[in-house]
């Protein structure tokens, strides 16, 4: 697993969402996690806030369909573009 | 559905949180003469800022949100929707069951919105930046929240709306489900106030501007409305609900109520912005409305529930309008503020649910620490000790920050309770 799906997980664990079988290939929509707007945003905030990635507007509605995994592999890239990337 | 004009209201339901505890503890305490008020623990907000506060008790938010939301919901959501659980669950409603979600209404005030909430994130951010700040915050704090979450709650379809007239604002609720009923737009009103106030910022500028009681040791005797010694309100937090429902809708389910609202009246200063008139017209000329909205004369009226907050201006300004409401008679007078200290939004409503244990009892509340009756404050005062008395008819006087004044009138059930 990932450390950016394992820091997901811990950050959904903290919002009070049940992750106890969540894994990479977990949906953050209904048939998953189940995030709404803004659980969605509040997560972005705080992989913004660990990772120094940022998120826009823009990108809040393709967040909601990914999954852990995916939405891992979208921390990462941009992760690639910071420069020295806090971790 | 065509209602007649004047279709009565009962209080089919009540749910409290004070300083006091829930209902039950409020009426027992409240009537034995028992204080809520205390000094801030350790490690509470305004430890070391107040020398004495109504504290009431932790509601765990999980109680009433899903864990999702519960984190994410400032304190006077939670206290208001507390309350609402409580007093449905007095009144035996189940909305959807008991009464149709269409025909139901919630009316919740406040005087300040989720500000303690807001003064945490404002904090964080100021100390760590954006990323402090949650996107839930205006779902947890605007000043609609408690009614929203409670109609989410409990499937209420119908009339939703907010009032804010500060420390009358739990007056003002009660007010509107009377409307509501009357003008039949409702077969049931949640209605009630709740603050929580009880915070740094807040407390701090309460204190600056010298409107709460000081220099009491024991914080006990802090909170004295009508008494010769008193020198300021004590700041309290709480909500309170009733369930005011269409006379008729009550009587079909055999739920007579603790007792009936029958009239209301509000009327404004047009003065200032903190101080009351001094003659306490416009809180006169509310009772005034009131008796004459429920087709009361003075002299019919047994028991008055008071607003006095234990402040200098604001009790003398009230026993004068007393005093000119009612002339040569006297019916008894208290208020638990003494016992609770002031729950701001929350008072209103507290004290509307006081008048109807009272009347549905029988039995006064006392006002505490009223040991040494201001002659300013001339009244015929309940102190020391509940009295007995089977009071058919009673006001509840609610008054604010902005010149709001707001007068119910409760009565009990024509044939007795």
């Amino acid at each position: 697993m990932s450390d950016v799906v394992a820091f997901t997980i811990e950050a959904l664990r903290q919002m009070n969402f049940d992750v106890d079988d969540a894994d990479s290939g977990t949906v953050f929509g209904p048939a998953g996690v189940d995030l709404d707007s803004l659980a969605v945003a509040e997560l972005a905030l705080r992989v913004e806030d660990a990772y120094g990635v940022k998120f826009g507007e823009e990108d809040m509605e393709r967040l909601t369909v990914m999954t852990l995994g995916e939405f891992a592999t979208e921390v990462e890239s941009r992760l690639r573009l910071v420069d020295g990337a806090p971790a | 559905m065509k209602r007649t004009a004047r279709d009565g209201a009962s209080v089919t339901g009540i749910g409290l949180v004070t300083p006091l505890g829930d209902a039950t503890g409020f009426f027992t305490a409240a009537w034995e003469g028992r204080s809520g008020v205390r000094r801030p623990p350790d490690g509470h907000p305004v430890a070391g800022l107040l020398d004495a506060a109504g504290i009431a008790p932790d509601i765990d938010p999980s109680t009433v949100l899903p864990p999702t939301e519960a984190r994410r919901v400032d304190r006077f959501v939670v206290l208001a929707m507390a309350a609402a659980d409580a007093a449905l669950d007095d009144a035996g409603i189940a909305i959807g069951r008991d009464a149709d979600p269409a025909r139901t209404a919630v009316v919740l005030a406040n005087s300040f919105g989720g500000l303690t909430m807001f003064e945490g994130e404002a904090v964080a951010r100021h100390r760590q930046g954006r990323t402090a700040v949650t996107p839930y915050l205006l779902a947890g704090m605007l000043p609609n929240m408690a009614t929203a979450r409670i109609a989410i709650r409990h499937g209420v379809r119908g009339f939703t709306s907010t009032i804010s007239t500060a420390c009358a604002s739990g007056g003002y609720a009660v007010a509107e489900a009377l409307r509501l009923v009357r003008e039949g737009v409702a077969d049931v009103v949640v209605c009630g106030g709740a603050d929580a106030p009880l915070l740094p910022t807040i407390a701090t500028t309460f204190t600056n501007a010298r409107a709460l009681a000081s220099g009491w040791a024991d914080p006990v005797e802090a909170s004295r409305p009508f008494d010769r010694r008193r020198n300021g309100f004590v700041l309290g937090e709480g909500a309170g609900v009733l369930v005011v429902e269409r006379r008729a809708h009550a009587a079909a389910r055999g739920r007579p109520g603790y007792a009936d609202v029958i009239g209301w009246g509000v009327a404004t200063d047009a003065y200032h912005p903190t101080a009351p008139l001094p003659d306490g017209a416009g809180a006169a000329e509310s009772m005034r409305r009131a008796l004459a909205d429920a087709g009361v004369a003075p002299a019919d009226v047994d028991y008055v529930n008071a607003h006095a907050t234990g402040t200098k201006l604001g009790d003398a300004a009230e026993a004068r309008a007393l005093r000119a409401v009612f002339g040569g008679h006297t019916p008894a007078v208290s208020s638990i503020k003494g016992a609770t200290g002031h729950l701001l939004a929350a008072a209103g409503a507290v004290e509307a649910a006081a008048t109807a244990l009272a009347l549905r009892h029988g039995l006064l509340p006392p006002t505490h620490n009223l040991d040494d009756p201001d002659p300013e404050c001339d009244l015929d005062h309940v102190r020391k000790a509940a009295r007995p008395l089977a009071a058919r008819t009673a006001l509840s006087t609610s008054f604010a920050f902005g010149g709001h004044n707001a007068s119910l009138v409760l009565a009990t059930h024509p044939g007795g309770p």
